[in-house]
Formats: structure tokens, C-alpha cells, sequence
């Protein structure tokens, strides 16, 4: 059982496109757990469908049909199709079998390199080419406990193997977590097994525009 | 026009084409004239959605238009009409290329060009075991609702998905506080009956 989800506004703006690509990743891992947040979603892309059909048309250009319809039968656009099937991968399948599936394909393309934050604390960046947000695996072996860190920003995190718990409670397989500016909080994983999370931080560069604004995932930061 | 959404998928509709029968005509047999039949039916209102979004010339709407049909043509083989409505999949596929075609056309983030939106997004978002029921409900519901929503929750939520937005988007466009957005999000979806977050409105933050 889930206890841990994005709150509707995360889940509105996953389904209208408003989220850069880190954080959206970690909605749809999150999805790959929990039905009852699927069902929200597919709700709220039931209402963009809606939207669509309640639109006020706008004309097209006479030819455009028959312009579209002398491209189907091209071959298709280079990069339509590469990122579906890779595949050689080079994720170690133990690894590989402790993630969920949809991940797989942001990893097997790329080494993961694992990276000491403490002795029980483990950290691997995932590159998207995105330089708004860290995407990154995090481990925490089996009764292992991470240090005492705070929040400058927010952080996403989901829980994709194992489970964990800090000073508020246990986290488990699918849980989603926002940590918010300010808070200070210990996670410890639980004995029997090592816990293995996805998370969202924010880029160590400053950001600037608008996205600064959207942007309150600030970077990890152990103590 | 009402939108056709089906329970079943021998359920006759009252009125119009049968779009969720002609996509699957599509996939099926690479049918051109059902094609037709959608671009013609689905191409203009595509074309004033992204217009509504603003942020777009025209012809670039159109190339998006174009864009999102061809994918469409492509990916109609994988059209499961028990799923999702056609005007649902349509509306996943269009956002889908609009953030692509954004992301390309942003100054930064150039090297992101090997992953898709497509590739980011669930792609059973749309199977939970109890879909075609719940979706049955929800378009109506949505019908019934959505010309009733007082104007600033229509507002927020239009500008939403006409622009792709996210609330805080938004918030900073309407000069009001992200904690309003949410809230009229949330008493929108509400009224329209909508599932909401598990968690309701608040994710617990958990300060010590």
C-alpha cells in the first residue's frame, strides 16, 4: 500500500506538460507503483481531451491535409524511433531487476557511477541532458543510515526498492516524498535489505528567467 | 460537437463520426481516408488549441498540427480504444510534441535531443483495470461541469493546458500566489468530479 503521493498540483502540471524532465521522470516512476495516482491522471488527460474538443476551431491551410498525408508514407524522421529500443545495455541486470522497467531506459544507455556520500550512502547520477535538475539514484545499505542533512530547496524523491525511514515515519516501494526548504531529517534504511531511491535535485548552476521561479529543487546536501 | 467517448467498443453514437472506430481504422489498415477524417475533424481544433496557448506563430501551429497527425498515423497501430477516447490520445500525443517542439526551440537544454517526451511520459498512463468505466464517467462528468466552473478555476485550468503550464506558471502569469492556483485547481477538479491526489491537497511536509 502506497501512502506517500504527489499532490494534485504535481499531478496537473505532469499531465499538462508543465514539468522539465527530471521531475516529470519521477512522476511516471511514482505512476509504475500506484493505480489510485494512474487513475488521477488519466482523469486529468481525459479533461485535456475535453479541452480539445470544446476549442474553438482554427482553419487550416487547404493543402495541409494533403501535405501530411504525402509524409506518411516517407520514411520516418531520424530520431522518431532511436530512443525506444537500445539495446545493448550496459545496467548490471541485478541493478536492472530492482528497477522499475520504464527506468531502464534512461540507464541502459550510460554508465552509472557510484559515488560515497558516507559510509552507507551511496549516490549516481542519471543524465537526461538536462542542466535545470539532477536526476539520481540514491542507496542506502540494509540498516545503513544516511547523514543528517537539510533541505535548501525541494527535493523528490521515490522509493523504488527496499524501504526507508527517517524521524516521521517509513517509506516504502513507490512512495513519493517532497521535501520542503528547511526540513532536516536523518534517513536510515531498514535492516533487511538495501534501499534504493530515484530523486530529483536541483543543478549546482543558477538559474535564471522564469524557471528560476518554477524551479525550488535545490541541490542534495549532506552535512 | 460532443466528444465521442465509448464504454464499450461496439457503443453507437448518438450523433457524428465514430473518431475512437476511425483511429482504430487507422492503425488497423493504414486506412488514409479515416485519416483524412480525423486530420479534418481534430486538425483545426489541435490548430486553436495551440493558438489559445499562444507563444506560437500560425504556420508554426500548424507544423505542430502536422507534427502530432503524423505521429498519430504512426502510433494508431497501439491505439487501444477501450483506453483511452480518441480526442484523450490525441490530447497526449499533441502535448507530447509541443514539449518536444519546445524543448528544441529553447535556448538551453540543446543536448537533449535523443529522448522524447513520448519516451518520458507513462505509456500506460491511461490502464488502470478500471478505465474505460471510470472514463466514461469523467468525460460526462467533465461535459456536464466544466461550462459551470466559476471563471477564475476555468481560467487557471485553461491556461494550464492551453499553455502547458505548470501552477506555478501560471501563478507568476496572473501575479497571484501558487497556494490560489492550487487551491482553484483543486475545487475545479473537484466540481468536475475528478479523482484528486491520494494525498489530497497537501503533500505532508514534513518539517521537523
Amino acid at each position: 500500500m502506497i501512502n506517500n503521493h504527489p499532490n494534485t498540483q504535481l499531478l496537473t502540471d505532469y499531465a499538462t506538460g508543465g514539468l522539465s524532465m527530471a521531475p516529470l521522470i519521477s512522476i511516471t516512476t511514482h505512476l509504475q507503483f500506484c493505480d489510485q495516482c494512474r487513475e488521477a491522471v488519466s482523469g486529468l488527460n481525459i479533461l485535456g481531451g475535453e479541452l480539445l474538443t470544446e476549442c474553438d476551431e482554427a482553419e487550416l491551410s487547404e493543402d495541409l491535409l494533403a501535405q501530411t498525408l504525402a509524409m506518411l508514407d516517407a520514411p520516418m524522421m531520424a530520431n522518431a524511433e532511436t530512443a525506444a529500443e537500445t539495446p545493448k545495455s550496459s545496467l548490471c541486470p541485478d541493478l536492472a531487476s530492482q528497477l522499475p522497467k520504464y527506468l531502464h531506459r534512461f540507464l541502459n544507455s550510460q554508465e552509472l557511477e557510484w559515488r560515497s556520500l558516507s559510509s552507507t550512502l551511496s549516490v549516481a547520477a542519471i543524465s537526461v541532458g538536462e542542466t535545470d535538475y539532477e536526476l539520481a539514484l540514491h542507496r542506502i545499505d540494509a540498516g545503513g543510515k544516511a547523514p543528517v542533512h537539510d533541505h535548501k530547496g525541494t527535493e523528490l524523491t521515490v522509493v523504488l526498492k527496499g524501504s526507508f525511514s527517517d524521524e516521521d515515519g517509513i517509506y516504502r516501494e513507490g512512495d513519493f516524498l517532497m521535501r520542503e526548504p528547511g526540513d532536516v531529517h536523518r534517513p536510515s534504511a531498514t535492516q533487511d535489505q538495501a534501499c534504493i531511491c530515484l530523486s530529483v535535485l536541483s543543478a549546482p548552476i543558477k538559474l535564471t528567467g522564469i524557471k528560476q521561479v518554477l524551479n525550488p529543487f535545490m541541490r542534495f546536501n549532506p552535512s | 460537437m460532443a466528444t465521442q467517448i465509448k464504454s464499450k467498443a461496439k457503443m453507437n453514437k448518438p450523433s457524428g463520426p465514430d473518431w475512437n472506430a476511425l483511429l482504430v481504422k487507422v492503425g488497423s489498415h493504414q486506412d488514409k481516408a479515416a485519416f483524412g477524417a480525423l486530420f479534418s475533424h481534430f486538425g483545426p481544433l489541435l490548430k486553436g488549441f495551440l493558438l489559445k496557448g499562444g507563444g506560437v506563430e500560425p504556420e508554426q501551429a500548424e507544423e505542430l498540427v502536422q507534427e502530432t497527425m503524423i505521429k498519430v498515423w504512426r502510433k494508431a497501430p497501439s491505439y487501444a480504444p477501450t483506453q483511452a477516447a480518441a480526442s484523450t490520445w490525441m490530447y497526449t500525443i499533441a502535448r507530447n510534441t509541443r514539449i518536444d517542439w519546445l524543448r528544441k526551440h529553447a535556448k538551453k537544454n540543446h543536448q537533449t535531443d535523443e529522448l522524447v517526451a513520448e519516451d518520458l511520459f507513462d505509456e500506460n498512463e491511461e490502464s488502470s483495470p478500471f478505465t474505460a468505466l471510470i472514463q466514461t464517467r469523467n468525460a460526462s462528468n467533465i461535459r456536464e461541469h466544466l461550462n459551470s466552473l466559476p471563471q477564475e478555476q476555468l481560467q487557471v485550468l485553461t491556461l494550464m493546458y492551453f499553455q502547458g503550464k505548470s501552477g506555478q506558471e501560471v501563478a507568476d502569469e496572473l501575479a497571484i500566489p501558487l497556494g490560489t492556483v492550487k487551491s482553484r485547481v483543486r475545487l475545479a477538479l473537484q466540481k468536475l468530479k475528478l479523482k484528486i491526489s491520494p494525498d489530497g491537497e497537501e503533500q505532508v511536509v514534513y518539517a521537523s
